[in-house]
């Protein structure tokens, strides 16, 4: 008897290809979308209405069903909250990342199991390898597509019973070859990008529909002057230069916010000190195999598909300062900084060993 | 072969109507509200466009809005008064968000679709502003009994002069769905407020216009320069109104042709359908004459719709789930669950229409299509003819169904 596979399907051309592979490659397959929440803005047309159809048509074409899931209460529990919850607090968090922790590798995946799942799936571009009676999650075949960025809090045990059917494929551009060759019918459909449920509104507007505007001064670093006003710190992020609205003068970027005192500091030095560290300290840690890697130099990646660097890290357990396991991680030279919140994932050689969020103190030049 | 079963979403436009709509596009470009001879004769084409617009009607051309379409000309109706809206659960959705937004009543219907006549008299009372109501269902097809609605209207209007009640009542009939095929007469519909809509009748679509009976005071819903007698500012659409004036025209003398023929092709289909899958749902009246000739709403228990209509436009087949606006929202529509339809009954339904381009040989390219959809499915899902007609009994017994 062949396995069952519980596919996530998006409508997007990855997880459609996926679906066919799961097929070609003996398994039973059942296909699921999964809702997830989205702004209802009173008389446009939910957005996720094509995704769906999209997807159906591509279940119809390889003949197997294609369920609904309605993953709306996790997804805005864990997801969209959690977004306007860091960014009131002054991080500039990555959504992709708690979305595939909870929903995708979470209630998608219990879920999946508990209805008589052998395996999951989806449509990431990253590769998993049993090695000695243990998985490894690595970078994908294609490495500006690779997707493990977003996957460093999916736990060992969950990645174990997960398959990544594009991961091995050498580009995108074959990914839609292939689904040309075998009649999807999605093969021309565009990336999507940006997070979804933001959608074309952009996170300005969608922070501002979610928190309060609350006026406040935009300072210059080095000499504290006054240079204009914000509608709330929590708009701009770590080295953001557009939207300052100073009326002319030299280009400036913001080097720190205060969302407490709701200030902006800005510089007009693209090198200003602000704004290079050589160490970051990493809070929150998870490590995919369970524990900590031995301390030692590492690649780190601090945004996806970001330059991989050289780093010495560090990992720590909880200690007065840290109610969680934290690590501390030095680069060989000085680096631009990284706003706090954001991921930066850890690698050793290809294999992605985990990560955390960026910390607001430690990052020290 | 093409087989496009979805008229009641979209007609296209009729030659005549488009040749009729061209010039006013182009050369006849004039502002009809401009001062000088060439705008004043475009003013003359629109003011004869709306005269021939009423005379389809049996009205007169100073009753006439002409509006961006019959949802417009829905909310510019109910508008129109005050006081509580009465109406029913199977109106179009422009109808039904007017109501909740004020006071309202929403009245059941039978199994069948069809409102109850008695049950619109027995709910007036001194509250009720307006009465609004479809001439004819654009989901299951059911012509509502408008005739004896009014005339409850108007004994309510009359125990309100009696006895010294100030209020109006007035009786809406929106008619966008049964223009092409049902008479739209306003004095033997017994309508003092009717829409109408250009885009189901092989005319433009964003065109639709509201009659309103004399002593109806229209409330504009868009302020501006005061054109359309100040109730619907806006530089008139000449070339919609023109095109307009054509559609319904043409639309009025085919009418009677086109109502039989069509009853005729969608009755064989219906046979056809039945044939095949015995255990098939049908919703709407059972009697002709209740049920709009080119409709035909069929569910298949237990099977997707969604995934039919992929099949099927696979074989250039283009139908209907029902409502677009209940279909895009992956929704069970609000009418069939207003009709009581099972679930598992509602997400198998098609909504199949047929138009002026519709032919037998078309219908028969569809309906093998569909019954190789349907079967289709039915292998996939390992559901037997005995087990579809198992299932559709017993959903017929808990649904209460007729």
């Amino acid at each position: 008897m062949s396995q069952t596979v519980f596919l996530g399907m998006s409508g997007g051309v990855d997880s459609a290809l996926s679906a066919a592979l799961i097929i070609e490659q003996g398994y039973e397959l059942r296909a699921i979308y999964m809702r997830n929440w989205s702004r209802d803005l009173p008389g446009f047309r939910c957005s996720w209405a094509d995704d769906l159809a999209d997807a159906e048509r591509v279940a119809v074409t390889l003949g197997v069903p294609l369920e609904v899931w309605d993953c709306e209460r996790e997804y805005k529990e864990t997801v969209v909250d959690y977004l306007v919850d860091s960014y009131a607090r002054g991080y500039t968090p990555n959504p992709d990342v708690m979305c595939n922790q909870t929903v995708k590798f979470g209630t998608f995946a219990q879920r999946a199991f508990a209805e008589g799942a052998d395996l999951v799936a989806t449509g990431h571009y990253a590769r998993t390898r049993a090695e000695g009676g243990r998985t490894r999650l690595l970078r994908a075949q294609d490495e500006h597509k690779d997707q493990t960025y977003f996957l460093w809090r999916v736990g060992e045990e969950v990645l174990s019973r997960t398959l990544f059917p594009v991961g091995d494929i050498r580009d995108k551009a074959e990914v839609r070859r292939m689904c040309a060759e075998r009649g999807l019918g999605i093969e021309r459909k565009p990336d999507s990008d940006g997070i979804c449920f933001v959608g074309e509104v952009g996170i300005r507007s969608f922070l501002l529909d979610s928190l309060e505007r609350r006026a406040g001064e935009v300072v210059e670093w080095e000499t504290g002057r006054v240079l204009g006003q914000h509608e709330g710190a929590f708009l701009f992020t770590l080295g953001q230069r557009k939207g300052l609205d100073l009326g002319g003068g030299p280009k400036r970027y913001v080097v720190r916010t205060d969302v407490e005192e709701n200030r902006v500091y800005v510089s007009a030095d693209h090198d200003c000190p602000e704004l290079l560290c050589r160490t970051l300290e990493l809070e929150d840690v998870r490590w995919i195999a369970g524990e900590a890697p031995e301390p030692g130099d590492y690649l780190v990646r601090c945004r996806h598909t970001g330059e991989l660097m050289d780093a010495r890290v560090s990992p720590q357990e909880p200690d007065a300062r840290h109610d969680a396991p934290w690590a501390s991680l030095e680069f060989e030279r000085e680096r631009r900084r990284v706003a706090p919140g954001q991921s930066v994932v850890v690698y050793d050689g290809l294999r992605c060993l985990g990560g955390g969020f960026v910390s607001k103190e430690g990052q020290r030049g | 072969m093409e087989s496009y079963l979805d008229y009641a979403a979209a007609t296209p436009m009729a030659p005549e109507v488009a040749e009729a709509m061209l010039p006013y596009l182009g050369e006849r470009f004039w502002n009809p509200s401009a001062p000088y001879a060439l705008a004043r004769s475009a003013k003359a084409d629109l003011e004869d466009a709306r005269v021939r617009l009423a005379h389809a009607l049996g009205a007169r051309a100073d009753n006439l809005v002409i509006t961006a379409g019959a949802t417009e000309a829905n909310n510019l109706a109910l508008a129109s008064s005050q006081g509580a809206i009465l109406t029913d659960s199977i109106e179009h959705e422009s109808v039904l968000a007017c109501a909740r937004s004020r006071e309202h009543r929403i009245l059941g219907v039978q199994a069948d679709g069809r409102l109850r006549a008695e049950d619109v008299a027995s709910a007036l009372d001194a509250s009720v502003g307006l009465v609004s109501l479809e001439l004819a269902n654009g989901e299951v097809g059911a012509i509502q009994p408008v005739r004896e609605v009014s005339r409850a209207v108007c004994d309510e209007r009359a125990r309100r002069l009696r006895e010294g009640e100030g209020r109006p009542i007035w009786l809406h009939v929106d008619a966008s769905q049964a223009a092409g095929l049902l008479s739209v007469n306003v004095s033997s519909l017994g309508a003092d407020l009717l829409t109408l809509s250009a885009a189901k009748i092989y005319g433009p679509k964003q065109v639709g216009l509201l009659w309103a009976a004399d002593g109806v005071v229209l409330r504009p819903l868009v302020l501006g320069g005061g054109q359309e007698g100040g109730v619907r500012s806006g530089t008139e659409n000449v070339a919609g109104a023109v095109a307009f004036a054509c559609a319904l025209e043409l639309a009025q003398k085919l009418r009677k042709e086109e109502a039989a023929r069509l009853s005729g092709l969608r009755n064989r289909l219906q046979v056809r359908l039945l044939g095949r899958f015995p255990w098939a749902w049908v919703a709407g009246p059972s009697k002709d004459k209740w049920r709009l000739p080119n409709l035909l709403h069929v569910s298949f228990p237990l099977l997707e719709a969604r995934r039919l209509v992929i099949l099927l436009e696979r074989r250039g087949v283009s139908v209907g789930t029902g409502s677009a606006c209940a279909a895009s929202r992956m929704r069970v529509s609000h009418v069939l669950a207003a009709l009581g339809v099972p679930e598992e009954v509602a997400m198998g339904s098609l909504r199949i229409t047929l138009g002026r381009p519709s032919t037998q040989e078309e219908l028969d390219f569809a309906a093998e299509a569909l019954e190789d959809a349907v079967s289709g499915e039915m292998a996939r899902l390992g559901l037997t003819e005995a087990r579809m007609a198992a299932e559709s009994a017993r959903l017929r017994r808990e649904g209460g169904a007729r």
